[in-house]
């Protein structure tokens, strides 16, 4: 008898339930519906494919052609800088002239060609994983590139075989973003190299990057990155060489990225500034750079969709 | 008469919950709704869309509620899409574009036909809210509602902030569109 009576008022306390939750029903039958896992994908986890001096685990998308321009001016302070020469102003350390172009979201190859050693330098990135808000936690980006010194030699025995004007950097490039305004990197590398500074020089160069950025605005960032190179695998060098420091501010204005960059590395690829950076943040051996980059959608896209087909008049 | 008195009670809760399973099968529910935004300036016309908008209509209150993910949004230019979600829409803080409404004037949902309707009520983009009302149309044929609804978003009225520079290429105000069917729950 008891029990039948527990029963209805059961039921009664259901009814009275249902009724309150029937506005959060709507709510929760709503998200029911929704298919928010096809849209998990994290994306820009840094707005542009380089951080201050190395590659960010971000491709090109696909069909997007990214002209680079970057220069590296002579030592702010020491006995190379200072007023003589307007704060280094006067002075080119380097000069980057690249193009990456993306074969797919995920490919982008890349030439380019530094004023230091007349390097030219092919590249190939693959995005292999991609950061989701449920599930993978990282985005990894594999990271190759051949370079090539194309000047003439100093001495006579400089370049004794072709090959020894060739340089090949693997590296394979961790990142997440915590925030949307934090991103933290991670590359580890290995540089292979026939020309070296000698016995304590390895031809097989293992170095260790780190890299950030801090979102201050939707288009303003702080970045920053450092290189462990010469404590890993040629620590008896570390006296004469230093490795690489840089920080910049980087602006993003829709197709356009500029940054402006303070480092002590004279050099821009990753061939020349992981093995030879000769001036240290003390001592006036920082320096300014920048780099420009505009994105340019090449080939006419031959969506058919009429729902995203767009037009520039 | 124990058993009376309960039967009478049991008769009473049943009855409170017949109009909660009558409310139930007038409720309609589309979870392919298509979304489409369009931005036109002399100098760039700008398209997107979105094809998994979902959407729960409570007939008997004539509710209609409306729900998408900004990130859903598919462009042409991947760059593009990146920086909708990334500069103006901020979708990793702001990812859902809501709509609670009441639809006017009352409608038979048990009856074909063809309603020009209004739905009063708020429209949340971009983390602000804001009261609307949107002038549609609702077909009702064998017991599917299709809504078709177009309006403008204005994009200083959701805190959407276009630099001066862009101005030539994106508009001030979006065209969206709205377009799906939605079937009766059981």
């Amino acid at each position: 008898m008891n029990k039948t009576k527990l029963f209805i008022f059961f039921i009664l306390l259901c009814a009275l339930l249902a009724m309150r939750a029937s506005a959060q029903e709507v709510d929760s039958l709503l998200n029911s519906l929704s298919v928010d896992q096809q849209f998990n994908k994290v994306a820009a986890t840094f707005k542009s494919t380089h951080i201050v001096l190395s590659n960010s685990t971000e491709t090109q998308k696909k069909r997007d052609l990214d002209l680079r321009i970057r220069h590296h001016f002579g030592d702010i302070g020491g006995e190379f800088g200072n007023a003589h020469t307007l704060y280094g102003l006067d002075v080119a350390t380097d000069l980057f002239i690249g193009l990456d172009y993306g074969v797919t979201d995920n490919l982008t190859v890349g030439i380019g060609r530094s004023k230091h050693d007349e390097l030219f330098n092919l590249l190939v990135k693959q995005k292999l994983l991609q950061q989701q808000t449920v599930g993978m936690p990282i985005n990894l980006t594999l990271f190759a590139q051949l370079g090539l010194v194309a000047r003439e030699p100093f001495a006579a025995n400089e370049f004794a075989s072709y090959n020894d004007r060739l340089s090949y950097l693997i590296q394979p490039i961790l990142s997440r973003k915590f925030s949307s305004s934090l991103s933290l990197q991670v590359m580890p590398a290995l540089l292979i190299r026939s020309k070296t500074l000698g016995s304590a020089d390895p031809e097989n160069l293992l170095s260790l990057g780190f890299a950030g950025r801090m979102k201050l605005n939707r288009r303003l960032s702080f970045i920053a990155e450092y290189t462990l190179v010469n404590e890993l695998s040629r620590s008896e060098l570390a006296g004469d060489l230093y490795n690489p420091l840089g920080v910049g501010l980087e602006i993003e204005t829709g197709g356009h990225i500029f940054s402006l960059n303070f480092m002590n590395s004279e050099y821009i690829n990753e061939n020349s500034f992981i093995p030879s950076t000769k001036k240290s943040w003390k001592d006036g051996g920082v320096r300014f750079g920048f780099t420009i980059s505009r994105n340019f959608s090449l080939f006419k896209s031959k969506n058919k969709n009429q729902d995203t087909k767009s037009t520039i008049y | 008469m124990n058993l009376l008195k309960n039967t009478k009670l049991l008769f009473v809760a049943l009855l409170s919950l017949s109009p909660l399973l009558q409310a139930k099968a007038q409720t309609f529910a589309g979870k392919q709704i298509k979304f489409n935004i369009f931005s036109s300036t002399p100098i760039e016309d700008i398209k997107a869309v979105s094809y998994t908008g979902v959407a729960v209509l409570v007939a008997q209150k004539q509710e209609l509620s409306m729900q998408l993910m900004i990130k859903s949004f598919e462009f042409d230019k991947k760059l593009m899409q990146e920086h909708f979600n990334e500069n103006y829409m901020e979708s990793d803080k702001y990812p859902l574009a809501k709509f609670k409404g009441i639809i006017e004037p009352k409608i038979d949902w048990t009856k074909d036909g063809e309603y020009n309707v209004t739905a009063k009520g708020t429209l949340l983009v971009h983390g602000v809210s804001q009261g609307r009302t949107i002038n549609g149309k609702i077909t009702i044929k064998n017991k599917i509602v299709s809504l078709d609804a177009t309006f403008n978003v204005a994009c200083a009225a959701h805190q959407i902030k276009i630099p001066s520079l862009m101005f030539t290429k994106i508009a001030e105000t979006i065209q969206v569109k709205v377009q799906g069917n939605l079937n009766p729950l059981n």
